[in-house]
């Protein structure tokens, strides 16, 4: 047990839990639908996570700093139909450069909620929740309520959600997948080394001392909208790949899976602590929990319903579950020890 | 340097350069002259006390310091050379922190990430491995046993100061700033804090220590200044000083520490408590309460003398034992029922428990009893409560333009007298008081001591829990000491003395 307590930590210990969950779902429905173990299920299940969890990555990092960021859903909807309009009028755009238009696009979103954030000082849930209505409405407006179809797109493009990265025994791992995986490695290695990115968790942790030590906090809060913005816009492009016909409705309510997703994941949503690692592990419970239950054709009121009891569940295990955790570990570990006889006594 | 009015020569560290220097600095908010002509000067090796009542520049002083305030006037010279120091990161990299009242540390960092947090210079990569190392040979040169790798949430304040402590440590700073750093740890906790204080010295930090207790300054310091309205009055190296020299500054008048408050005379039984006990908390408490009398709760920070307060109030109610008051047996399981008894709880935090700091002080004072002040349509009569708020305002002299003022626009100690009217407004038989003077200055500890033993003349039966023995001892007509969790004794009248009851709460045999 001593052990245990030095080298492991309660919110490890919580994702690990969260890993269990996940096994266990995937044994439930397997047990309930049959050919759930197929290559199938697993393409569908991950190219739904890859969308989720690149969005999830952002948001970890907006709601490490106390805010929320609501406005993804919209931000996600906005990109992947300019870029889905611009492929369609200009065949000949590289994908580079249509990746860059998307990120792009979403940076600027972002970049407006976040200054509003940590410049204008409105709470974060007051702006997105705005920006959320008000990308929605400028995408209504841009489209003039047309749709992107797959047939004006770009083959290359058609063909990205089938392109393989690595093939392994019977299972094909997308590209797609690949790439929001890689994404989550490169943010949980810099939020655990970059020194920078380790001051998302001081100031969500504490502000008031982030700001006493002199550490831009308004900078710090900007950043996290903007790389929230310019991850869903590259989530918008993938979005455009994975279901090539974009309506004005397109990632329409997407923030309520993101927000599951980190919160299901352990992230604090009073900020300061969670992992991008954690997310992605919410981000594919939801996943699982989406497919399996529409596989199951459980109506897709049920499974919001179902996504807004898990989120509830994940901050009440929060509140009971990790405290019982830290207070166990605390008590036998953080003991203040002074050495005796040194320095004058009083 | 132009010696303020009462300035003495300093002592021997006069010899050493002085490593900080503020000379005639000024600063003014709006219409308050919050600094007028001030002049400092810290030695290495020196722990420099800073006193004087709340509002009277100390604060405004060690923002000017690190960087958090621009002086209007006036200059600060760091080891002989004049400087400008624009912001808390400019202040730390000039070698100045400042270590507050309550540690700012960030509870989801590990021990080692906030000992090192505002380092400016740590490249871009963090070296995890050598992070902690480090952090483990400072907190082993202070003699201090943490692990470095578990999160500052749920270390007690005494290891969070430890914390802040490596904090200054490796910065290198020269000077270090303590406001108030032992208003809440017990006295164990502030020995172990002067040995690292002291440790601190002799590498040749300057250290300005600002503290409300007496006894500390005199005993840790070596060179004493006053501050009273925004003014320098005197610095005095502290061995030519005595605490009640350095109050006199403090208020501008000789003034004994404490008036021992004339007993009352003791009314029927009020109260009866007998085995209390909240499991786990704290057990075997049995104690009386007349009207009229004031029974002081002594102990140790953490003894459990608070826990019997929201017991008696109903917050964290007892698991067993029995409480009865004018004779008849209750079970108190709700602050709601404990008012409706008669019995008042003013709590030991302003902020959290006590007042609702954005509402004005007729809100507040009106809160617990407003039904009193709805009209049959059921609307606030913002008169009535008004005119209460205004009564109370010049019974106990709060310091305000008017009632309509957001109480948290007022200073600590007139805060705690908005709380206390709020809970005398229920009309109490019975009232507990949990630190009700702490962080508030001398003047105003004083009203509020005033105010207690007329409301004990009154016929109200009052619990006074108090960390400031001297207070206590002035204020009670008998003393319970209590030590982790259990009650030792119940000390009356002249048995009383800051030795007896400091023994009890040390838990050592009491000599015949």
């Amino acid at each position: 047990m001593r052990w245990l307590q030095r080298h492991i930590r309660p919110e490890q210990i919580r994702e690990f839990s969260l890993l269990l969950l996940i096994v266990a779902a995937v044994l439930i429905f397997g047990s309930m639908i049959d050919g759930y173990y197929t290559s199938r299920t697993f393409n569908r299940i991950a190219s739904s996570v890859a969308i989720i969890t690149v969005v999830a990555v952002g948001q970890t990092l907006v709601v490490l700093t106390r805010n929320i960021d609501l406005a993804v859903g919209s931000i996600v909807g906005c990109t992947a139909y300019f870029t889905g309009a611009q492929l369609a009028a200009h065949h000949g755009l590289p994908p580079v450069v249509a990746v860059l238009i998307a990120m792009a696009l979403g940076c600027a979103m972002g970049a407006i909620n976040g200054a509003l954030v940590a410049y204008g000082r409105v709470p974060s849930i007051i702006v997105t929740l705005g920006s959320l209505a008000i990308y929605r409405g400028i995408l209504i407006d841009y489209s003039g309520a047309r749709t992107v179809t797959t047939d004006s797109l770009p083959k290359w493009l058609i063909d990205l959600p089938r392109l393989n990265f690595i093939t392994i025994g019977d299972l094909d791992i997308r590209a797609m997948f690949a790439l929001a995986v890689g994404i989550v490695v490169l943010f949980q290695i810099g939020t655990s080394f970059l020194n920078v990115a380790r001051r998302f968790y001081a100031m969500g942790s504490n502000p008031d001392a982030a700001e006493l030590i002199g550490m831009p906090t308004r900078q710090i809060v900007f950043s996290a909208f903007v790389l929230s913005g310019t991850l869903s816009g590259l989530a918008g492009f993938m979005f455009l790949a994975r279901f090539g016909n974009i309506t004005v409705e397109a990632a329409r309510g997407m923030e309520l899976q993101v927000v599951a997703a980190v919160v299901v994941g352990g992230v604090n949503i009073f900020g300061g602590s969670g992992t991008v690692f954690g997310a992605m592990l919410g981000a594919i419970m939801i996943a699982i929990l989406e497919q399996s239950l529409f596989r199951l054709q459980i109506s897709e009121f049920w499974r919001d319903a179902i996504l807004g009891l898990l989120i509830l569940m994940a901050v009440a295990s929060d509140a009971v579950i990790l405290n019982r955790l830290r207070a166990i570990w605390s008590r036998t570990e953080l003991k203040l020890v002074t050495r005796p006889g040194t320095g004058a006594a009083p | 340097m132009t010696p303020a009015t009462g300035q003495l020569r300093p002592i021997d560290t006069a010899a050493v350069p002085p490593v900080l220097e503020m000379r005639g600095i000024a600063k003014r908010f709006g219409a308050t002259q919050a600094l007028e002509d001030v002049s400092l000067t810290l030695r290495p090796g020196e722990i420099h006390a800073l006193l004087g009542e709340n509002g009277a520049g100390k604060s405004t002083l060690i923002k000017i310091m690190t960087g958090v305030y621009q002086p209007d006037r006036g200059e600060i010279r760091l080891a002989g050379k004049p400087v400008t120091v624009g912001s808390a990161a400019e202040g730390q990299i000039h070698g100045i922190a400042a270590i507050y009242q309550e540690p700012l540390l960030f509870p989801d960092l590990n021990v080692a990430e906030n000992i090192f947090v505002s380092h400016q210079n740590r490249g871009a990569v963090t070296n995890w491995r050598q992070m902690f190392r480090e952090a483990e040979s400072i907190l082993a040169s202070l003699g201090v046993a943490l692990d470095v790798r578990s999160p500052a949430r749920g270390l007690t304040l005494a290891a969070q100061q430890s914390v802040e402590i490596a904090k200054a440590i490796s910065l290198n700073v020269r000077v270090l700033i303590m406001d108030e750093p032992t208003a809440s740890l017990s006295a164990h906790e502030v020995a172990q804090l002067f040995r690292l204080v002291r440790d601190l010295r002799s590498k040749g930090v300057a250290i300005l220590f600002v503290s409300h207790r007496m006894e500390e300054v005199f005993q840790i310091a070596d060179t004493v200044t006053v501050f009273r309205d925004g003014r320098l009055i005197s610095t005095r190296p502290a061995a030519e000083v005595t605490p009640q020299k350095a109050i006199a500054d403090m208020v501008g008048r000789e003034m004994g520490l404490f008036q021992r408050r004339a007993a009352a005379k003791k009314g029927e039984k009020l109260l009866a408590v007998r085995g209390l006990a909240r499991a786990g908390v704290f057990e075997g408490v049995s104690f009386d309460v007349h009207r009229g009398e004031v029974l002081g709760f002594a102990g140790l920070i953490g003894a459990g003398r608070t826990d019997v307060g929201l017991a008696l109030f109903g917050i964290e109610p007892a698991t067993s034992g029995t409480i009865e008051l004018n004779g008849a047996a209750h079970v108190i399981r709700s602050p709601r029922q404990a008012m409706a008894l008669g019995i008042a709880y003013v709590s030991e935090d302003r902020r959290q428990l006590g007042l609702s700091l954005p509402m004005s002080i007729s809100a507040n004072i009106s809160l617990p009893v407003l039904a009193r002040y709805l009209s049959r349509l059921g609307l606030i009569r913002t008169g009535e409560e008004r005119a209460t708020a205004e009564a109370f305002r010049k019974r106990l002299s709060i310091r305000t333009p008017n009632v309509d003022l957001a109480v948290g626009k007022l200073s600590g100690g007139n805060q705690q007298k908005v709380m206390l009217s709020k809970w005398l407004n229920t009309r109490p038989a019975l009232l507990i008081l949990d630190e009700p003077t702490r962080g508030i200055d001398v003047g105003a500890k004083a009203e509020v001591h005033a105010m207690i033993g007329e409301l004990a003349a009154e016929g109200i039966g009052i619990i006074l829990i108090s960390s400031d023995l001297p207070e206590v001892l002035a204020m009670s007509d008998r003393v319970l000491v209590m030590r982790e969790g259990r009650q030792m004794a119940i000390l009356d009248g002249d048995s009383a003395t800051s030795q007896t009851v400091m023994t009890a709460a040390m838990g050592q045999e009491m000599a015949a």
